[in-house]
């Protein structure tokens, strides 16, 4: 027992969620809704930062909240249904109670964008944590030098937020471009994957820092494509999809590389990723 | 360190005056009917010991472990399946005060692991609050290994067979009886209780465990030289160097997927979260998890990074001489060989490790 550290028997279960009562879900698209949970008044979480969403009897899985963290009284989160625990959040009712735990990693850092052309890039259901970042960027409009969101999606019917983004493309410093994979005949917007919008971004590349969420495979192409219109490595950030269960560093499954996505991302530079192996498997 | 000398007539003595103030647990042997003779001549035990409640035991059944048993000790700190937590409570639970527990029969390698656990469970800035408890409660009581078995490889990463640190007692069995080494507030605390049959170790006692413990080194490093273990200085290397290597592939191919290997892997630390049953009284699980297993990185969706299990084989490698040596600076492995004896594959991590050694160094060579 040497070498132990000093902890008391009094600290909290780490793996015990708080509770949270749904107050509204919003449809988003047929596999996509956004539900709005009452939070107690001492939780707060900073943009990027992810939580376990817990289902009792069920399970949890981890999301990032979609919602401005300024807002304190509750937090919304987008949700696909991809799995059994986002198939019975698709399934809740007003008033049910969930469980929460967090809110864990490290978030976007924000100081790092201040002063700086954010050009923040989404792919699908990853719009979600990206809503999160526009809202704290736009709270703080003045630090920042522009925001330009290029977001695409499968089809129009998959497109989030749908009446949103158009408010966001009239605020000031704020330049929104949209894509749809495949289009359909009341789409009058662009067709094609989202790097094809990723041409002539309106930013200064010397001060300019990039955003990515969304699926795998379009988080890879996207950076790919950053990085040949001339962004380093160290401006390009990434959030990266793994397997994250305990969400503090202890149960294994996020492992990327000598990191683990939940406590040491799940935000991570592209500089800090491109020496490992299969990152974007 | 204090060092006091017990007489094997008083070793039952002894546990008997530890289990008034803890659940001890202490090793009983299995006999096994078989001879083995390792590559260097030297005869190898085949029996095997397990950890039993000293309460239930009959005297004759308390063995002392010539080295290190079945079971890894993680066991005693993370159970394989248990409640975390329940839902909603309305107040913090009570918890209920049991007593703490003690092992005897814990050898160096088990404590090196133990290391990997705290590091895991009582690191960062949220320690898991179960095992916290049980750390801080736990008496380790350890032992010097006589023996080893074949399967034994600790001296290949400079793990000696016997305890220096990390304990609370340590026993080292001489002809006549023990020497007791002293090694915590917590056990200083029960040798006034256990003054009557503990007397102050003699010099001559002290280099006759000297002279014991180099002989077992000796004979252990004997029987490693067959193997060609590579240095643990060489192991993030030839890991990393090996990432494209066919072995991975080549070497899987008995894997059954059981999750032995990683199960009694007494560094192997993951687990999983899980909720049972659905309902009103629906608890939190934590299991212990393998990374060998398929769904093991699988993220909702479908999308698994580890998908083939050649990858994973490898994967479980680089977390233990990638990923460990990066964060904390040595390997997860202590050379108990347990995952060499459960392995129904027959997958032994020492011919890995020497295959990847040899591979990094061959192409060195070719290359020069």
């Amino acid at each position: 027992m040497n070498k132990m550290s000093t902890s008391s028997h009094t600290e909290k279960n780490i793996y015990q969620p708080f509770e949270a009562t749904v107050v509204d879900i919003k449809e988003e698209t047929p596999t996509i809704k956004t539900v709005v949970l009452k939070i107690r008044s001492n939780f707060s979480f900073r943009t990027g930062q992810f939580i376990e969403m817990t289902v009792p009897g069920l399970g949890e899985a981890p999301f990032t909240p979609s919602s401005d963290p300024g807002v304190k009284t509750s937090i919304e989160v987008t949700i696909m249904k991809v799995g059994m625990v986002t198939e019975k959040i698709h399934g809740l009712q007003k008033e049910d109670t969930v469980g929460i735990r967090g809110p864990y990693g490290k978030g976007y850092p924000l100081d790092k964008f201040k002063g700086k052309d954010v050009v923040i890039v989404g792919g699908g259901v990853g719009l979600a944590p990206l809503r999160s970042l526009l809202l704290s960027l736009f709270s703080d409009i003045d630090n920042y030098r522009s925001i330009c969101l290029r977001y695409g999606a499968r089809t129009p019917a998959d497109v989030i937020y749908k009446e949103l983004l158009p408010e966001w493309a009239k605020k000031k410093k704020v330049d929104v471009v949209t894509t749809v994979d495949i289009g359909d005949p009341s789409w009058k917007g662009n067709v094609g994957l989202v790097t094809t919008i990723l041409k002539d971004l309106p930013v200064d590349m010397k001060q300019a820092v990039a955003v990515v969420c969304g699926p795998p495979i379009m988080m890879k192409f996207v950076t790919l494509k950053l990085l040949d219109i001339g962004f380093k490595p160290a401006d390009i950030y990434l959030s990266m999809e793994k397997s994250m269960s305990c969400g503090v560093g202890k149960c294994g499954h996020c492992r990327v590389g000598k990191f683990y996505a939940c406590k040491d991302g799940p935000v991570f530079t592209y500089e800090e990723l491109k020496d490992i192996h299969d990152i974007w498997d | 360190m204090e060092t006091y000398f017990l007489k094997h007539e008083d070793i039952l003595g002894f546990y008997e005056r530890i289990d008034q103030e803890y659940q001890l647990l202490v090793p009983t042997k299995i006999t096994a009917p078989l001879a083995l003779k390792c590559e260097s001549g030297i005869n190898l035990p085949t029996d095997d010991y397990l950890l039993k409640h000293y309460s239930q035991l009959k005297k004759e059944e308390v063995a002392f472990n010539d080295y290190r048993c079945v079971e890894p000790i993680r066991t005693y700190f993370t159970h394989f399946k248990e409640e975390v937590c329940s839902y909603f409570p309305n107040d913090e639970k009570q918890e209920t005060q049991t007593k703490p527990f003690a092992i005897s029969g814990v050898k160096n390698c088990d404590l090196f692991s133990l290391k990997i656990q705290d590091f895991v469970f009582l690191g960062g800035n949220e320690p898991d609050t179960l095992y916290t408890q049980r750390r801080e409660g736990a008496l380790i009581i350890s032992s010097d290994c006589p023996h080893f078995k074949e399967a034994c490889f600790c001296r290949a990463f400079g793990i000696d067979p016997y305890p220096q640190e990390g304990f609370d007692f340590n026993l080292s069995a001489l002809t006549h009886g023990y020497l007791v080494d002293v090694g915590s507030p917590k056990a200083k605390s029960l040798v006034q209780a256990l003054k009557e049959i503990l007397v102050p170790a003699t010099s001559g006692q002290l280099s006759g465990r000297a002279t014991k413990r180099d002989g077992v080194v000796k004979h252990l490093d004997e029987h490693l030289l067959y193997h060609k273990i590579p240095a643990k200085e060489t192991l993030q290397d030839i890991v990393r160097h090996g990432f494209d290597s066919s072995l991975w592939q080549e070497q899987i191919q008995t894997c059954v997927e059981c999750g032995g290997c990683v199960f009694m892997c007494d560094t192997c630390h993951c687990f999983l979260l899980a909720d049972q049953p659905e309902g009103e009284n629906a608890k939190r699980i934590r299991i212990w998890d393998g990374c060998l297993y398929k769904n093991f990185t699988r993220v909702a969706g479908g999308a698994n990074p580890l998908k083939m299990r050649y990858m994973r084989l490898r994967n479980r490698y680089l977390k233990k001489f990638d990923f460990f040596i990066d964060t904390i600076g040595y390997q997860a492995c202590c050379g108990c060989g347990r995952c060499i004896e459960v392995c129904p594959g027959r997958i032994d991590i020492r011919h890995i490790l020497r295959r990847l050694y040899e591979e990094k160094n061959l192409q060195v060579k070719e290359s020069a």
